[in-house]
């Protein structure tokens, strides 16, 4: 047989060693002036710098042997060999791990290793990647985390499906850096759970008239196809809140019974079952049922006169339920929760707004909430909170629940179904987060070659040991920033990072989703700066500033930020600039020249921002955006983008200008955007009509001179005079200008394309200059680079940064030559 | 003013529109509406026969009548299904205006929200808690809490507040399809329960949801609590056994002996619900469908304070269930129901006469009155009692005892009478309240004693009055002394109206208004009610219950019951003694024990049925002599409440012991000791004959030093 003998080592050399190969070409250095320079904001969408390895370092020479940046994105694409040079540049080094880039697996699907062979390192545990190395003819192969050898297993080259030998080079695990493996049996603690949703409906007084109980109803009855259940084992539960409980019992499809009963429960100290039964049901077995249940829930509840909601119990309730299966809790309330365990109250005070004792606001009201969610992480229960309130909800204490159990927290802010806005963003919304293929009972652990460590994770996930982070349910629509320790000098040329998400499908599958990611070593303080990536370490700094705000308040946040760029300024120009900060200018390199604007933006951003105008409510829940938005989704927040839109149709005779903005382009099929603008109101024309968009909202700004033709053609009414100031939905207009502009907003709303899965369908403003302020005012907090009451525009930010580095330059100069 | 009695026609003074009550010999003026009273056009209340009036009086009842079912759904299917389809049957049964309530229970206790109509709604509460009353109405809802939005508008259309008569209590016309389907509905209490178990039933936590549900809008209008169980409560408060199998439920042995977890706490548990629910002026009926025990024992304070009927049945499939149950709802010629809610019984009488109490399902209204006397009999210490439920067989021990003070009234001419007026208001079921007045006058004797006292000894009826004494200081004394005290006041009796010569006990005579209480006494100191062993704790408490409640006729038949024997060339059946001299081969006996029905076949009848003579043609007599027993049992159970048992059992069969623990035991193993087998009518007990009995009287009462 041509098997392990016949397999020829060729096709691969060791890894190089950095002192034996003499040094390799890295990233360049570009220093630039971000002082006089203007930013281009097409840079906030340049690639990372490239991760240069050294020759042969995969074990295939598969272009996909490494980690692409939309899974996992390090803050150093240039790793320093020691603690001391890391420390020394300021630099974080962290990465950013985004597991999913889409809802669905088939929109980004990723290689299986479907055989149940899974090699892993005896020592370190780690799996087998393309930066191992097989050694003793192909039989045992050298982990490239901590240097152990192994055996390689025995069915390792076996097509167990087509039953002969396999050739070893096609294993999907050796070419790809993103695999996912299927687990055998030992990784199992217990048969695979199905998926599981509880919907725990607010049907208080407020919930009722607003129309979030009957919107939620029909829109999970319109999306009970969309829900994962290709194993048919899908179940559903509906829990009923105000100050009772409300349980259902909804009878098999077939039974004698065909109606749900519903059982009340007052008794909310212990939370206890009204029936062992039927309150968790099988999706397939009691589909038409279920949907007859929906259709009714609204008139169950149209009558009620209750303001009551005893959320607290009803978790408890909720957790009880599904807590021997696992799933999901799905909470859909519009109401402080007043009654019982986890009551809250109301303590916003305007006064307290902008003070320094606004931040206690952002700090959870009851112990209840973070050590709820610990013990629901621990039974493999997530909970998701939409939260509707017209009044003060508490998100802080309530994103807790989120926090530690994987979830999110999505945030309606004076939502009302009877306006259509509203109503179809949340219906669109949850249908697609009822869609998404969520993981279950579901682990992260980041391991790394010897030397390195991870030492502090941030997102929504409950850190169970020093390592280990877990979800009851794993979404797919949040980012994770994990921060690497150097404990020890490395010594090779190339550290691997493996994070690795042990899970289990929505089809029942127990799988392991591992993503390699190899990254070069250096002893240069140059390298590190020059391989630096702006957006990761933004996203890390955006997960500390908002670990700060909890903790220390708003302002400790916004400081910090403030004098961690100060300090990379600062140490680029002493350390790489040789003192030099450029005749009236600011250096940094060019791969960093967002950064500053970034953090500005961050600072800016509503959930950090100096104001006593912001409800704590949107502060809270601007903090859960930050500590959880995709990288892409997190830059775009915190500098969002500005089109120009009035200007899409470009006149017969103009040349210069491209011809098929708002169109779809042949060759990508995709809608071709417009130039961003900088964030700058000297960006805005006085006739022009522009979309700025966060992701989260968008607004369509109207000049105050913008023409009737432009807006008839736009917006379908005579002139600007027309124009209602709020909420909107683009018009269905036919000329070309309308259906560019409708193309382009729809475009920018593509999550596809930004390589990031989420359900936000943002809202669409519309905002007239000379019109109703607040909106305006609304609006123009987005403009980063301007100067807004408290906040500085770009330009004095970078003066600032400027005076800050040369002083404090002089200051370590003095105390460098008194040493 | 003071309704008066027929004595009273010669207190009337018809020209000066004068009236003189008889009780405290004060003046009247006749009200207006008598003003054309002459001695021959007198108002029927003056009329020499009625001694009972009923005024219809124009208070009408605060609500119309409610009733609540609390169901037990920890039964198999079976049972369960019977008792919905009894349930669904009674429906029709009650006046369409009827509130009507449904709580069912096993692990847990479930209020119905009949007012709903969206689906099923029910409020549960856990079986294992004792929720306080104002705990279950913030629960259901029915008191502002802090769930409820202040200052709601009331929307147009809607009524202002949603009160428990619209959400959990219905006219029946109004809910009945809601409540027929609740009921068809009914399934088995789904919490698994293991081999070695019992099923968990929370019985006390649901009776106690029910008065308070009751007691929130309702107090003192006319309700009845039905409870359905279909065992007994092994989970929270009220618990009467553990969920264990092995753990047997307590018998008499073990309250005797106080080794019972949950006896005294149940028994304090359901004592209070009692009070309450007599204080709300509610009834608690017991249905028991079960062959074991469901607790009646702890229980019985609610139906036996508030008026309420115990039916102990073993299964509810059983026709003395399912009959006893329609029963309850019989109505009169005007389609009444046969009941009456929240009555209360006031005694006046003369001052020579003191009330000393009442036994009967009743509880105080604590009425002070100089009529009230110093000693206790029963319910004590007032003149006044309150009935939350009342129907037209119930009947009530009212005790007095003779004024010290004072002799005959000086200016009375004539035999010195004493008067007693009973007055009885409630609510009945027509929705107005009545007044039942009822008089009774009685001569007095003199101070000497005279010999008409004796002539008019009622023997029956005191046998009745003491058994329910003896029953009543059963229920706190230890058997034994209630026995001695049984034997006392007889040989008291005896000593003081018999008549003997002077140490010869074979001169002891009775006069004939006297000679059967001995025998009745006899038989009570057998009976159930006084000899508990031979029963369950809850059988006891059911007996009792009945005691109290049955007039003196029944009752006679429960302390001695009737024995008809039936043979050939007889022209029906002939009365014999309660005897085991009775039982003969050839004989078919018919035993009325008011509980049971009991037909037993001779020895030799036994084996020629069994044969199958009857279905011969030449054995038609034969055939004709079986039938007769059944055809006059059930002439005895027509208007027999409850349904008795009936058993039909042959000499030597294991039904037999029925029979035999009534008799009479003339012939005991102990007289028939000299060698060979024991006859089939000899008795095994080591109770004394009747003759032994009469023998110990006549010695005790004539050497008594009483
Ligand atoms: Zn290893
Ligand atoms: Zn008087």
């Amino acid at each position: 047989t041509h098997g392990m003998g016949a397999m020829t080592m060729t096709n691969q050399a060791p890894p190089g060693h950095p002192q034996m190969q003499g040094r390799m070409a890295m990233n360049q250095l570009y220093p630039t002036d971000i002082l006089n320079t203007p930013l281009n904001v097409s840079e906030l969408d340049l690639p990372p710098p490239p991760i240069i390895l050294p020759p042969n370092s995969s074990v295939t020479p598969s272009p996909d042997a490494n980690c692409p940046s939309k899974y996992v994105r390090s803050t150093l694409n240039c790793v320093p060999t020691t603690y001391n040079l890391l420390k020394k540049s300021r630099l974080p080094f962290a990465l950013v791990i985004q597991p999913y880039s889409s809802l669905h697996d088939h929109e980004d699907p990723v290689p299986v290793v479907p055989d149940q062979v899974i090699a892993r390192c005896r020592r370190c545990r780690s799996y087998i990647n393309p930066f191992a190395t097989f050694l003793d003819q192909g039989h045992r192969w050298r982990c490239n985390m901590c240097n152990l050898t192994n055996e390689v297993p025995q069915a390792f080259d076996w097509d167990a499906a087509a039953q002969k030998q396999q050739d070893r080079w096609s294993r999907p695990e050796l070419n790809h850096s993103v695999v996912e493996f299927v687990a055998p049996q030992e990784y199992m603690v217990r048969p695979p759970q199905p998926l599981v949703y509880l919907f725990l409906f607010d049907v208080s007084y407020a919930a009722v008239t607003n129309g979030l109980l009957a919107t939620a109803a029909r829109c999970i009855l319109e999306s009970l196809d969309r829900i994962p259940n290709a194993d048919r084992r899908t179940r559903l539960g509906f829990l009923a809140v105000d100050s009772s409980l409300h349980y259902f019992s909804i009878p098999q499809d077939g039974s004698e019974n065909t109606e749900a009963s519903m059982m009340v429960v007052s008794d909310l100290d212990e939370p206890f079952l009204p029936t062992p039964q039927d309150l968790l049901v099988t999706l397939t077995e009691c589909r038409q049922n279920i949907e007859a249940f929906l259709a009714k829930l609204q008139d169950m509840f149209g009558a009620t006169q209750n303001g009551g909601s005893c959320m607290g119990a009803a978790l408890r309730a909720g957790h009880k339920l599904i807590s021997p299966v696992g799933g999901k809790l799905t909470v859909l309330s519009a109401s402080l929760p007043n009654v019982g365990v986890g009551k809250l109250d109301m303590r916003e005070d305007k006064k307290l707004l902008g003070t320094t004792k606004e931040s206690s606001l952002l700090q959870t009201q009851s112990s209840f909430y973070k050590s709820f969610a610990v013990e629901c992480s621990k039974n493999q229960v997530s909970i998701d909170m939409f939260l509707f309130s017209s009044s003060y909800q508490d998100v802080a204490s309530l994103s807790n629940l989120p926090r530690y159990t994987g979830g999110q927290t999505y945030f309606y802010p004076g939502w009302n179904a009877a306006r259509g806005e509203d109503a179809i963003k949340f219906a669109r919304e949850f249908s697609d987060y009822l869609s998404a293929e969520i993981g279950l009972e579901a682990v992260l652990r980041v391991r790394a070659t010897t030397g390195l460590r991870m030492s502090t994770f941030y997102g929504n996930f409950f850190n169970r040991s020093s390592d280990l982070c877990a979800f009851p349910a794993f979404p797919r629509d949040q980012g994770y920033v994990v921060e690497v320790a150097i404990d020890e000098t490395l010594t090779k040329g190339i550290v691997c990072l493996q994070s690795a998400v042990l899970h289990t499908t929505c089809n029942g599958e127990r799988r392991i989703r591992v993503m390699t990611l190899a990254l070069p070593t250096t002893q240069n303080m140059a390298d590190v700066y020059a391989s630096a990536d702006q957006a990761a370490v933004a996203t890390t700094f955006s997960h500390k500033a908002v670990e700060r705000a909890l903790g220390s308040g708003l302002e400790a946040a916004r400081d910090a930020l403030q004098t961690k760029l100060v300090e990379l300024l600062q140490t680029y120009r002493k350390e790489l600039a040789g003192g030099n900060m450029g005749a009236a200018g600011l250096q940094f390199p060019a791969n960093l020249r967002c950064l500053p604007v970034l953090f500005l933006g961050l600072r800016k951003n509503i959930a950090l921002r100096q104001s006593a105008q912001i409800p704590s409510d949107m502060r809270s829940a601007a903090l859960c955006q930050l500590s959880t938005l995709p990288l892409p989704l997190l830059i775009q927040y915190v500098y969002p983008r500005l089109y120009s839109l009035h200007d899409v149709v470009p006149p017969d005779d103009d040349e210069r200008n491209p011809q098929n903005l708002g169109l779809v382009d042949e060759e990508t099929g995709e809608t071709v955007m417009p130039q961003a603008l900088n964030l700058s109101s000297q960006s805005l024309l006085p006739y022009g009509l522009y979309l700025i968009d966060d992701g989260q909202t968008q607004f369509l700004w109207v000049g105050r001179e913008a023409v009737d033709p432009l807006i008839r053609d736009v917006f379908d009414v005579p002139d600007r005079n027309h124009l209602k100031v709020g909420k909107m939905t683009l018009p269905v207009v036919d000329t070309d200008i309308n259906e560019r502009v409708r193309a382009i907003v729809e475009k920018s709303r593509d999550h596809r394309s930004k390589g990031v899965g989420s359900i936000v369908v943002p809202h669409l403003y519309l905002v007239r200059e000379d019109g109703e302020p607040g909106m305006r005012l609304w609006a123009q907090s987005m403009f980063v680079e301007d100067r807004a009451d408290q906040g500085l525009s770009l330009q004095q930010w970078l003066g600032t940064m400027r005076e800050k580095v040369r002083l404090d330059l002089v200051t370590y100069d003095t105390k460098d030559r008194f040493s | 003013m003071a309704p008066w009695d027929t004595d009273a026609v010669r207190t009337v003074d018809t020209r000066a529109r004068l009236w003189i009550c008889p009780f405290c010999l004060s003046r009247n003026q006749l009200p207006q509406h008598y003003k054309d009273i002459t001695q021959d056009n007198i108002p029927p209340e003056l009329h020499p026969s009625s001694t009972t009036i009923e005024y219809k009086l124009s208070r009408p009842a605060p609500a119309p009548p409610i009733f609540v079912y609390v169901v037990d759904t920890c039964q198999e299917e079976d049972s369960l299904n019977a008792l919905k389809v009894s349930l669904v049957t009674s429906l029709s049964l009650l006046p369409p205006n009827a509130l009507v309530g449904l709580i069912t229970f096993g692990t847990m206790a479930q209020v119905h929200e009949l007012g709903y109509t969206e689906c099923a709604k029910s409020y549960v509460f856990r079986g294992s808690k004792d929720y306080p009353a104002k705990q279950v109405q913030e629960m259901l809802g029915l008191s502002p809490s802090a769930g409820m939005r202040p200052n709601m508008p009331s929307q147009p259309g809607r009524p202002p507040t949603m009160g428990p008569a619209a959400r959990f209590l219905l006219p029946v016309q109004q809910c009945e399809f809601q409540l027929t389907n609740a009921l068809e509905q009914l399934q088995k209490d789904p919490w698994p329960v293991a081999n070695d178990k019992r099923s968990i039933r929370c019985t006390g936590v649901a009776l106690s949801v029910a008065i308070g549900l009751l007691e929130t809008s309702f107090q003192n209008a006319g309700g009845r609590i039905m409870l359905f169980a279909g065992g007994p409560a092994t989970e929270g408060p009220g618990q009467v056994v553990g969920p264990e199998l092995r753990e047997p439920i307590r018998s008499h042995h073990d309250i005797d002996r106080d080794n019972i977890k949950y006896y005294k706490k149940a028994l304090k548990f359901y004592d209070n619900l009692a009070k309450r629910t007599a204080h709300n002026g509610h009834i608690v009926d017991i249905f028991a469908g079960c062959l074991d025990q469901v607790g009646l024992l702890e229980m019985k304070g609610l139906p036996n304070s508030t008026g309420g009927h115990m039916i102990l049945t073993d299964s509810f499939t059983s026709s003395q269930f399912k009959q006893s149950f329609v029963r309850v709802f019989d109505k009169d010629g005007e389609d009444n129901l046969l009941m009456g809610f929240n009555a209360s019984l006031e005694v006046l009488a003369t001052k020579e006469l003191k009330v000393t109490g009442l036994i009967g399902h009743a509880i105080s209204l604590n009425k002070k009155s100089p009529l009230v006397g110093d000693t206790e009999c029963g319910i004590g210490n007032t003149c006044s009692w309150k009935m939350c439920g009342i129907d037209p067989t119930a009947s009530y021990g009212i005790y007095f005892e003779i004024a010290n003070q004072g002799g005959p009234a000086q200016h009375q001419q004539g035999p010195q009478k004493g008067m007693i007026q009973f007055l009885t208001y409630y609510q009945h079921s027509s929705g107005q309240f009545h007044l039942r007045v009822t008089t009774a006058a009685r001569n007095l004797s003199g101070p000497a004693g005279d010999p008409a006292i004796a002539q008019s000894f009622d023997q029956e009826a005191a046998a009745v009055l003491m058994s329910r004494i003896a029953v009543f200081k059963a229920e706190v004394d230890d058997g034994p002394d209630v026995l001695r005290w049984v034997d006392r006041m007889l040989i008291r009796l005896c000593a003081r109206f018999a008549e003997y010569r002077k140490d010869d006990p074979s001169s002891f005579r009775l006069e004939k208004n006297f000679t059967l209480y001995p025998q009745f006494m006899f038989h009570l100191r057998r009976s159930h009610f006084l000899q508990v062993f031979n029963s369950s704790p809850d059988e006891t408490a059911f007996y009792r219950h009945v005691l109290n409640h049955e007039y003196v006729g029944d009752s006679l038949v429960m302390i001695q019951p009737t024995l008809d024997s039936y043979t050939f060339d007889q022209e029906g059946s002939v009365p014999v003694l309660l005897d085991s001299a009775s039982i003969q081969p050839t004989h078919i006996l018919l035993l009325d024990t008011f509980f049971q029905i009991l037909i037993f076949h001779g020895e030799t009848m036994a084996q020629w049925r069994k044969a199958g003579y009857q279905e011969q043609e030449d054995y038609a007599n034969f055939k004709t002599l079986l039938e007769q027993p059944k055809e006059d049992a059930r002439d005895l159970v027509q208007d027999r409440f409850p349904l008795p048992r009936f058993i039909i059992c042959d000499a030597g069969g294991s039904q037999a012991r029925f029979l035999l623990s009534k008799l009479n035991p003339s012939t005991t193993h102990t007289t028939n000791a000299y060698g060979g087998a024991p006859s089939a009518q000899t008795i095994f007990t080591d109770d004394v004959s009747l003759q032994s009995f009469m023998d110990h009287l006549m010695k005790l009462a004539i050497y008594s030093t009483l």
